[in-house]
């Protein structure tokens, strides 16, 4: 199983995307789900170890990290070719200028036309135990060729993807040398870049600061929106453990159609309308939120919950009103803005001709 | 006399498999599986037992020896055999991370 089957890396050894970190006290290769016990409320130093930094970011067993991967990997990221209009490239929707999404309500693909929803940031990709909104994929490297061949997306059917990397000679050594056995083939794309993904992970936010002993890393407000957040809010139900994410898929009351997750499972009620819970990192650059962009800003975000959406059978029942004052919602948005890092520019690679 | 010792090859067979068929029960509190790897017999029961305060749905989709248990209740179980040897890879649907292994032999 992939769980079983991951092997660490250190984070110093696997940037390429990000800003360097300093090394978190705690050695932890998977993420917890950091739940609060239900029985009794838990003390904050508790509750802050709930959710500490990993040191290593895991890699499956199946397509290990190296050098040549990531390099390769980060190339084909960045490259229009692989749409067929050589426009799109993976970056166009998930761009690091943008934390990693692209700041639109929803993604834009083939033809300037809109999809159905919004664009999901790949940071702590290499953290996720499921992938796309409604879970369809079960590992990044499942995921990678999805958008490259779907027609509303970037348009190429994967055997034109192939005929057209072949057709630029500097591609050639770099998958020859990321892949000595079989080099150019659909996997061999798809593992590449999921092994570039896996290196971007959020930097060292003052959250991190603040949970590791600098009482000045964070404003008042904001330890009080942490308190909020994993008691009264009820947000750590689902935003839980250091990516704020249990990977899981819940109906949070939004009023669009879309069946999300309920396309797999009709069967289940409360999986008609539910979305897998995105994690919480670099919060402030990856607006508008929800899974179909419909709130613009953090402060409206906690309105929603405030109010608990729309109420039918599928809503979790984990939504619920939360009678917030007015300070409170304040500083549940303050806290959030602690989960930001101060991110260094991603260069973008010179592509193979 | 030969089809008399068939006769009863297969009725030794056929007894032992309902003599040694055994029971094994997984529970799920706190969204995890109470064991991330068993080892069953062909025929044996795996029953999954809700003991968490929310729904799962366990499913397997591993080739030849699929299920899916759809919404289970808190409080509620369910039995499962499985009828192929080899790996079976379990998780829930609804909360992915709970996922565990099942070995078949046979």
């Amino acid at each position: 199983m992939r769980c079983s089957s991951r092997i660490v890396l250190t984070l110093a050894t696997a940037f390429t995307a990000m800003t360097a970190v300093a090394a978190p006290r705690l050695q932890a290769a998977e993420p917890t789900t950091g739940a609060v016990p239900r029985s009794a409320p838990a003390s904050l130093a508790e509750l802050k170890a709930q959710y500490r930094r990993p040191e290593t970011i895991p890699f499956p067993k199946d397509n290990p990290y190296t050098v040549e991967k990531a390099t390769l990997g980060k190339k084909l990221y960045f490259d229009t070719r692989l749409s067929a209009a050589n426009l799109l490239s993976c970056a166009a929707c998930h761009s690091p200028a943008y934390g990693w999404g692209d700041g639109q309500p929803r993604g834009i693909g083939h033809n300037m036309k809109q999809l159905g929803r919004r664009s999901p940031t790949i940071v702590n990709a290499a953290f996720g135990e499921i992938f796309m909104w409604d879970g369809r994929a079960g590992s990044l490297e499942e995921q990678a060729l999805g958008p490259i061949r779907a027609d509303v997306e970037m348009n190429l059917p994967i055997d034109q993807l192939l005929a057209k990397l072949k057709a630029i000679p500097e591609y050639q050594p770099l998958f020859k040398a990321a892949f000595p056995k079989d080099g150019m083939t659909p996997d061999n794309i798809a593992k590449a870049i999921a092994t570039y993904e896996r290196t971007v992970v959020s930097g060292r936010a003052p959250f991190d600061a603040w949970i590791e002993g600098d009482e000045r890393a964070i404003p008042e407000e904001a330890k009080r929106g942490f308190v909020l957040f994993n008691n009264k809010g009820g947000c750590q139900n689902c935003h839980s453990g250091w990516n704020f994410t249990d990977d899981s898929f819940h109906d949070i009351g939004l009023s669009d159609a879309d069946v999300g997750r309920g396309k797999f499972l009709p069967a289940i009620v409360k999986m008609q309308q539910a979305f897998k819970t995105p994690g919480l990192r670099e919060i402030t650059r990856r607006g508008p939120y929800m899974h179909d962009g419909s709130v613009a800003t953090l402060e409206a975000v906690i309105e929603h919950y405030n109010t608990a959406g729309v109420e039918r059978p599928s809503r979790s029942e984990l939504i619920k009103p939360l009678a917030l004052s007015a300070q409170e919602k304040a500083d549940l948005v303050a806290f959030m803005k602690t989960l930001t890092s101060n991110m260094d520019p991603t260069t973008v690679p010179v592509l193979p001709r | 006399m030969k089809l008399m010792t068939v006769a009863l090859v297969a009725a030794f067979v056929s007894g032992s498999v309902v003599a040694f068929a055994a029971e094994k029960t997984i529970s799920q509190k706190g969204r995890a599986f109470s064991e991330s790897a068993v080892t069953v017999k062909k025929g044996d029961t795996l029953t999954f037992v809700n003991d968490d305060n929310i729904a799962h749905n366990i499913m397997s989709s591993t080739a030849g020896n699929e299920f899916n248990l759809g919404s289970q209740a808190p409080g509620a179980s369910s039995n499962v055999t499985l009828g192929n040897a080899g790996e079976v890879a379990v998780l829930c649907a609804i909360h992915p991370r709970m996922k565990m292994s099942v070995t078949v032999t046979d």
